[in-house]
């Protein structure tokens, strides 16, 4: 699954830690989501969306692998 | 977030604080089969085993050594409030982390267990026993704060 979390976070300029606090997760989580190494959950997908302003489908969206 | 069945995150240190000691006691007891008179007492007992079959009798009491009984309680609440406090940054990856810790730590006791069904016998065997009663928490509790340690020390790329 590929995500624009950096993307959406620039544009609204907030650091990883920032985003972190307002999302109630920890850097690091915010950090392995923007590496592709973390899928979140539905809530914290919410939780971004609704920080970022978007809806959940543009921050994420589903690759060919995520079919196998 | 929500989390079920863990404790607050204060009682991982209380954990610490009985385990260390209990696990260097418990380990001097086994090896050195320390039993000190202080500890015989008369405990009741469900199932009581005489030395011929028809001496088996239920319910009553008997006379035992208490060090073994107190330090294995305290092991396994000791290590339970280690593995299932809550972290203080608990969060979702976490909780990933904790899940794939368990699994692990299944994993490696009883596939030691297996490996010693096929290589040790007899009272050796025994003491395979006595270690695998506390193994599942203790891998546990390895893997998941080495993995945890490692999650926090993980560097963001751009802040």
């Amino acid at each position: 699954m590929q995500n624009s979390i950096k993307v959406e976070r620039a544009k609204k300029n907030l650091t990883q830690e920032k985003l972190a606090v307002r999302a109630k997760v920890s850097r690091q989580t915010i950090n392995a989501m923007e590496l592709g190494k973390y899928v979140p959950s539905t809530v914290l997908s919410l939780r971004l969306a609704a920080i970022f302003g978007v809806e959940v489908s543009e921050i994420f969206k589903l690759e060919e692998s995520d079919w196998k | 977030m929500r989390t079920h069945y863990l404790l607050p995150w204060k009682y991982k240190k209380i954990g610490w604080f009985i385990f260390i000691p209990t696990f260097i006691v418990g380990l001097y007891t086994v090896i050195t089969e320390f039993e000190p008179e202080f500890f015989d007492v008369n405990v009741f007992a469900i199932f009581i085993e005489g030395i011929f079959q028809d001496d088996n009798r239920l319910l009553g009491f008997i006379n035992n050594n208490i060090l073994n009984e107190i330090l294995g309680i305290l092991m396994i609440i000791s290590s339970i409030l280690i593995a299932f406090s809550k972290e203080p940054d608990e969060d979702e990856y976490i909780s990933k982390i904790r899940l794939e810790s368990l699994v692990w730590a299944t994993y490696v006791s009883y596939g030691i267990l297996l490996l010693a069904f096929l290589l040790v016998y007899d009272l050796s065997f025994w003491w395979v026993m006595i270690f695998n009663m506390f193994t599942i928490l203790l891998f546990f509790i390895i893997r998941f704060n080495w993995q945890v340690w490692k999650f926090r020390k993980s560097v963001d790329y751009a802040k």
